[in-house]
C-alpha cells in the first residue's frame, strides 16, 4: 500500500452536517438551517439531489467575513426568521459547519435569545446539533441528530407520560427510502400497523411522488407527536450495531424503555434476527407471508449457490451496510476478501469477525476501516476481487481494474434508482442475490464469448494455413 | 429597468432582486452583486467553489484542498470537463484537517502534505485551496506554498478561497490570481503567425474539441484554453498569443484585462454557442488578424457547417416554435448567449436569472429580453418554482439543483452546467442542444405528469349494469389531464 501520512486522496467519508441533514429530512415538517457560510449547504444539496433525484432544500446562515469576525448571532437569527417566513416548518434543525464551530458561536445561547426575542418562534421546534467535521464524519452526524431530535421531543415536547404499547424503531445509519418502506411493511405484519414509531422515515421525503403540487416541504417523515411519545413505549429496537445508538441508549437509561440492538436486516441471518426479535416483542408467530418469503429466499440461495461459491468480493461503504453485505456474502459462500467500512466504529470489527469465524472460509478476509479510495484502490489490486459492492465512488477503481461494481449505499450519482434499491429483509436479500449473480453471469458470458471467438479464429487460421500460429492460441 | 414590486411572494428583502421587464419610462435597477441573505436558500456556492470550478480543469495539476474533509468530498470530480491527456485533476486531495490542526494550526501538515503529493504524483504544479476554517485559524498559506515551491522546484500556488470571504465571483478572481503566477513562465512553442487563447472555456463534455478545429482550420494556433483541457505547460506559454477570446466573462475577464496590461494582448468577448454568436466569434477573430484569406476561410466554414446542421435544426425548430424557456445560470455570459440560442430555435425567454450577475450584465440582459420577462438575481427554489408556474415556462435551463425542482413543477429541463455529457458549443454542439430541447420538451412523460386517476366511486352502479371485463375501459376514460399546476 502506498504510504501517505498527511493527505486524504479521494475521500470515502462526508462531513458531519450531511448525516445530520439526512436525519432531519426524515422528520415531519422539518427544515435544516446550516450555520456557516453558503458553500457547505449548497454542496450538500447537490450531493443529495444527485442521489435521490429530488429537490433538496437546506438553508444556510450565509456567514460572511463580518459574521466570521463578530460572531454569527445576527445571521443565525435572521436565517431562522427567514426560514420560518418562507417555509413554515414545524421543526428547524440547526446544524453547524466547521466555520461556525471554529469561530466559537454559542448556538445554544443564541437560540435562547432568539426564543425570547421572537414570539413567532413559539410554535417552532428549534433543535441544534453541533457537527464540526474536523471531528467525526457523516455517520456520527446522523446518530447525533437523531439523538438530539428524540431528546428534544421527549423532554420539551407535547407528550404526556402515559404508557403506550408501541415499539420504537430507531435507525443507526441512513437507509434507502425503499428499504424504509420494506422495514415498515415487516413491522406492520408483525407488530401491527400504527404500533411502532419509525425514526427517521425518509420514505416519502426523499422519494416524493409527483402530485401535481409543488410542496415547500415534502409531506411525510416521522410524525412529531409520535416522537414525543417515544419515552412511553414498551420497547425500542436500535437498527445497527457498529456504533452506539445514542437515542435508544438515552430512552433506555432515562425512561427505562428496554432496548434491543440488531444489525440492519441484510441477508438471511440478519433478517431472521429482526424477525425473531419482532415476533418475541409482539408475542406473535412469524406471519405466513414472511415464512413464505423466507422460503423463497432460501430457494433463491440454493438456485444460485454454485455461481456464488468462492466468488471474491470487496465490500465498502457505510459501516452498517457493509456489515450486512458481508453477512449476506458469507452465508452464500462468497469470499469477502476485502471489507472496508468508510469510517472507524467501535464494534464493526468484532461483529464482522464473529460472522467470519462462523464460516469455514478458504480465504483471507482483510478488514480496513476508514481508508480513502486511493488506499482502497491499492488493496483492491492486492486482493483481486471479482466483484465490488459499494457506492458510486468506487466506479474509478472499477473502470481501471475492470472489476464490475454493484452499486449500493450512498452516494449513487451515476445511475438511476438509488432511492429504490431494496436491500433489506428477505425480499431485499433476494434482490441482492439476483443482482450479484446476474453480474457474475454477464461477466462470464463476455469472457466465454471472447474465448470462443479466439478459438474460432484459431480454427479458421488452422484450416486456412494448415498451421496454428503461436500467438493465436487461447490462453 | 422598470419593475413591478411583489411579482412573486418572497421575503421583502428579496424583492429588489426580482424585476419584470415592461415598457415604462425611467430605469429601476435590479439589486445584485451582494452576499446572500441568511435563510433565503440561495442556489449559490462559496468562494472556494468559484475558484475550484475555474481552476479544476487544469488537467495535470494536483488540486489540494486545505481544510476539513467535506469541502473536498463534495468537489471530487464535479466538473464534467474533459482531458485529452493527464487525469490528475479528477482526483480529490485533501489535508483532512482534524481538531488538533484547528487548535495548533495546519501549516506543518500542509507543508508535509505538499511534499508527499509531489513525491507521489510528480505534478508540474500544485494548487492549494484555502477553505473557511483556514481563514479563521490564520494559516499562512502563502508562506507555506512559497517554501514548498523552493523545496520541490515546481510552482506551488496558494488560492485564496476561504468560503466566507465574499461570493463565488471572488473565487473566480482568486483563480485568476493563481493563474497569473503561471502565465509567462515558459518560452512559447510558436507554430503559426496567428495565435489565440480561448479564455473562460472549460471543455465541459469536450466542448473545446468542437471549437478548436474551427480556428485551426483558419490557420490559427490555439495556445491554450483556460482552463478546459489545459496543462501547466500550456498555461505558462499563453502569453505568446496575440489575441484573447473571452467566453465566460464573469469568471475570467479580470485575467484578460491583466494580460492586456502585462503583455499587451487585446481581448474580445465571444461565445461559441449558437450559430449567430459562433459565427461572430469566427468573423471577429479573422477581422482582428486582418487577413483576407482568413476572412474567406471563416465564411467558408460558417457556410459549410451551417448547411450541415440546418436541415436538422429546421426540423427540430418546428417542434419547438413558441415554447417558453426559463434560464437560471451561474454567470451572465451564458445567460446572454442562451437568449440568442433560444431565438434561433424559435423559442422565447420568459425568465432569466443568474447567481453572480453584475449591474452591467443585468442592464444588457434587460435590453435583450422581451417585455414581460422576469429578471432575477440569486434566486431561491421557492421563487423559481413560483416563477416557472406564473410565467408558464415549458422548459428550464440550469444546473442540477434546479433540475429536480423543474421536474417536480412539471417543467422540462436541460442541464447547461457541469453535469451534461454532450457538447453544446460549436456547430454540432448547437444541434446537440436543439436535440436536448426537443427530447425534454416533447417527451410524452409531461402528459403523464399532468394526468391523474380518478376514484370511480359510482363505478359500483356502473359495474352492476355492465358485463364483467368491460370496466377496464372506464378506468382509462377516468384518466384526467390536469391543466396547469399550482405552486
Ligand atoms: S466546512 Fe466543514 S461542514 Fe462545510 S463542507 Fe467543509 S467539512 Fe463540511
Ligand atoms: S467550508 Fe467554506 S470553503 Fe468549504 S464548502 Fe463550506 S463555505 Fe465552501
Amino acid at each position: 500500500m502506498t504510504e501517505r501520512n498527511y493527505t486524504t486522496v479521494n475521500p470515502c467519508v462526508m462531513c458531519q452536517p450531511m448525516g445530520s441533514v439526512m436525519a432531519f429530512k426524515g422528520i415531519e415538517s422539518s427544515m435544516v438551517l446550516m450555520h456557516g457560510s453558503q458553500g457547505c449547504s449548497t454542496y450538500m444539496r447537490l450531493h443529495l439531489s444527485h442521489h435521490f433525484r429530488e429537490p433538496v432544500d437546506i438553508a444556510s446562515t450565509s456567514l460572511s467575513e463580518r459574521g466570521a469576525v463578530y460572531g454569527g448571532s445576527e445571521n443565525l437569527k435572521k436565517g431562522l426568521r427567514n426560514v420560518m417566513l418562507r417555509y413554515h416548518p414545524k421543526v428547524i434543525g440547526v446544524t453547524t459547519t466547521c466555520l461556525a464551530e471554529t469561530i466559537g458561536d454559542d448556538v445554544g445561547r443564541i437560540l435562547t435569545e432568539f426564543r425570547e426575542e421572537d414570539k413567532n418562534a413559539d410554535g417552532v421546534h428549534i433543535i441544534s446539533v453541533s457537527t464540526p467535521s474536523y471531528e467525526d464524519d457523516h455517520t456520527t452526524g446522523f446518530i447525533k441528530a437523531v439523538d438530539a431530535i428524540v431528546r428534544h421531543f421527549t423532554e420539551y415536547g407535547m407528550g404526556n407520560d402515559i404508557f403506550n404499547n408501541k415499539l420504537n424503531v430507531v435507525l443507526g445509519e441512513n437507509i434507502a427510502p425503499e428499504d424504509t418502506r420494506e422495514l415498515k411493511r415487516m413491522l406492520e405484519a408483525t407488530i401491527g400497523p400504527r404500533s411502532f414509531i419509525f425514526m427517521p422515515d425518509t420514505s416519502e421525503t426523499f422519494d416524493a411522488p409527483m402530485t401535481g403540487k409543488v410542496e415547500k416541504i415534502f409531506p411525510g417523515g416521522t410524525p412529531l407527536s409520535e416522537i414525543a411519545y417515544m419515552k412511553n413505549c414498551a420497547a425500542s429496537i436500535g437498527l445497527g450495531i457498529t456504533s452506539d445508538n445514542r437515542a435508544v441508549d438515552h430512552l433506555e437509561t432515562k425512561y427505562k424503555v428496554p432496548a434491543k440492538r440488531v444489525p440492519m436486516p441484510i441477508g438471511l441471518e440478519y433478517s431472521d434476527r429482526i424477525m425473531s426479535v419482532l415476533s418475541e416483542i409482539a408475542g406473535c408467530e412469524i406471519p405466513e407471508t414472511y415464512r413464505k418469503e423466507r422460503g423463497r429466499l432460501i430457494d433463491a440461495m440454493v438456485d444460485v449457490h454454485k455461481y456464488l461459491y468462492g466468488t471474491r468480493v470487496a465490500i465498502y461503504g457505510d459501516p452498517e451496510m457493509v456489515l450486512g453485505m458481508l453477512s449476506l456474502s458469507l452465508e452464500n459462500g462468497m469470499y469477502p476478501v476485502l471489507v472496508a467500512p468508510s469510517c472507524k466504529t467501535p464494534a464493526f470489527r468484532k461483529h464482522a469477525q464473529e460472522r467470519i469465524d462462523a464460516m469455514n472460509l478458504d480465504c483471507d478476509v482483510k478488514i480496513f476501516e476508514g481508508l480513502d479510495f486511493d488506499a482502497f484502490n491499492d488493496v483492491v489490486r492486492e486482493a483481486e476481487p471479482e466483484i465490488l459492492i459499494g457506492n458510486s465512488n468506487g466506479k474509478y477503481i472499477s473502470q481501471q481494474t475492470g472489476v464490475p461494481l454493484i452499486r449500493v449505499g450512498f452516494p449513487i450519482h451515476d445511475r438511476v434508482g438509488a432511492q429504490r434499491i431494496l436491500m433489506m429483509g428477505y425480499r431485499g436479500a433476494m434482490n441482492m442475490l439476483d443482482r450479484i449473480t446476474n453480474t457474475i453471469l454477464e461477466t462470464k458470458d463476455i469472457e466465454l464469448e471472447k474465448k470462443w471467438l479466439q478459438n474460432k479464429n484459431t480454427d479458421l487460421q488452422e484450416s486456412c494455413c494448415g498451421l496454428k500460429s503461436a500467438h493465436m492460441q487461447p490462453h | 429597468m422598470p419593475e413591478i414590486k411583489n411579482f412573486v411572494t418572497t421575503l421583502e428583502e428579496r424583492q429588489p432582486y426580482i424585476a419584470l421587464k415592461q415598457k415604462v419610462k425611467g430605469e429601476t435597477l435590479l439589486a445584485c452583486d451582494n452576499t446572500s441573505i441568511a435563510g433565503a436558500m440561495s442556489q449559490r456556492a462559496c468562494v472556494y467553489s468559484g475558484a475550484r470550478v475555474a481552476l479544476n480543469p487544469v488537467t495535470d495539476a494536483v488540486h489540494l484542498v486545505h481544510g476539513p474533509i467535506g469541502c473536498a468530498s463534495y468537489t471530487w470530480d464535479i466538473r464534467g470537463s474533459r482531458s485529452s491527456g493527464k487525469e490528475t485533476y479528477r482526483t480529490s486531495f485533501s489535508t483532512d484537517m482534524k481538531g488538533i490542526d484547528v487548535v495548533f494550526g495546519g501549516e506543518k501538515k500542509l507543508s508535509r502534505a505538499i511534499d508527499e503529493l509531489v513525491e507521489l504524483y510528480k505534478p508540474p504544479v500544485v494548487f492549494v485551496y484555502s477553505t473557511c476554517i483556514v481563514g479563521i485559524i490564520g494559516d499562512d498559506l502563502e508562506a507555506v506554498c512559497k517554501a514548498a515551491s523552493e523545496k520541490n522546484g515546481i510552482p506551488v500556488i496558494s488560492v485564496k478561497s476561504e468560503g466566507f470571504k465574499g461570493t463565488k465571483s471572488d473565487g473566480y478572481k482568486a483563480a485568476c490570481e493563481a493563474l497569473k503566477v503561471l502565465i509567462g513562465t515558459k518560452e512559447g512553442n510558436i507554430r503559426s503567425p496567428y495565435r489565440i487563447n480561448l479564455i473562460g472555456e472549460f471543455n465541459v463534455a469536450g466542448d473545446v474539441w468542437l471549437v478548436k478545429p474551427l480556428f485551426e482550420e483558419m490557420r490559427i494556433q490555439v495556445v491554450t484554453s483556460l482552463t478546459g483541457d489545459s496543462t501547466a505547460q500550456s498555461i505558462s506559454e499563453c502569453h505568446t498569443a496575440q489575441l484573447n477570446l473571452v467566453q465566460c466573462t464573469g469568471s475570467m475577464t479580470t485575467l484578460a484585462k491583466w494580460m492586456k496590461e502585462e503583455y499587451g494582448i487585446p481581448f474580445r468577448k465571444v461565445s461559441y454557442f449558437g450559430i449567430e454568436d459562433l459565427s461572430t466569434a469566427l468573423r471577429e477573430t479573422a477581422e482582428f488578424f486582418g487577413s483576407e484569406e482568413m476572412n474567406q476561410k471563416a465564411e467558408e466554414i460558417i457556410a459549410r457547417e451551417t448547411a450541415k446542421i440546418m436541415p436538422d435544426i429546421r426540423r427540430i425548430r418546428s417542434r419547438l416554435e413558441g415554447k417558453r424557456a426559463a434560464i437560471y445560470m451561474g454567470g451572465a455570459a451564458k445567460a446572454l448567449t442562451l437568449i440568442k440560442g433560444f431565438r434561433e430555435l424559435g423559442m422565447e425567454v420568459v425568465i432569466i436569472g443568474t447567481q453572480t450577475g453584475k449591474k452591467d450584465d443585468y442592464l444588457q440582459i434587460s435590453y435583450e429580453v422581451k417585455d414581460g420577462t422576469v429578471i432575477v438575481d440569486d434566486a431561491n427554489p421557492l421563487e423559481l418554482a413560483e416563477l416557472l408556474v406564473k410565467q408558464k415556462a415549458d422548459l428550464m435551463v440550469a444546473g442540477v439543483k434546479e433540475r429536480f425542482l423543474a421536474y417536480k413543477t412539471g417543467v422540462a429541463f436541460c442541464d447547461f452546467n457541469h453535469d451534461r455529457v454532450v457538447e453544446f458549443e460549436g456547430f454540432e454542439g448547437f444541434l446537440n442542444f436543439a436535440r436536448e430541447m426537443d427530447s425534454s420538451i416533447n417527451s410524452p412523460v409531461w402528459k403523464a405528469a399532468k394526468s391523474n386517476i380518478k376514484d370511480s366511486v359510482d363505478n359500483q352502479a356502473i359495474k352492476a349494469e355492465k358485463v364483467p371485463g368491460t370496466h377496464i375501459e372506464n378506468v382509462q376514460e377516468d384518466v384526467v389531464i390536469i391543466g396547469g399546476m399550482e405552486a
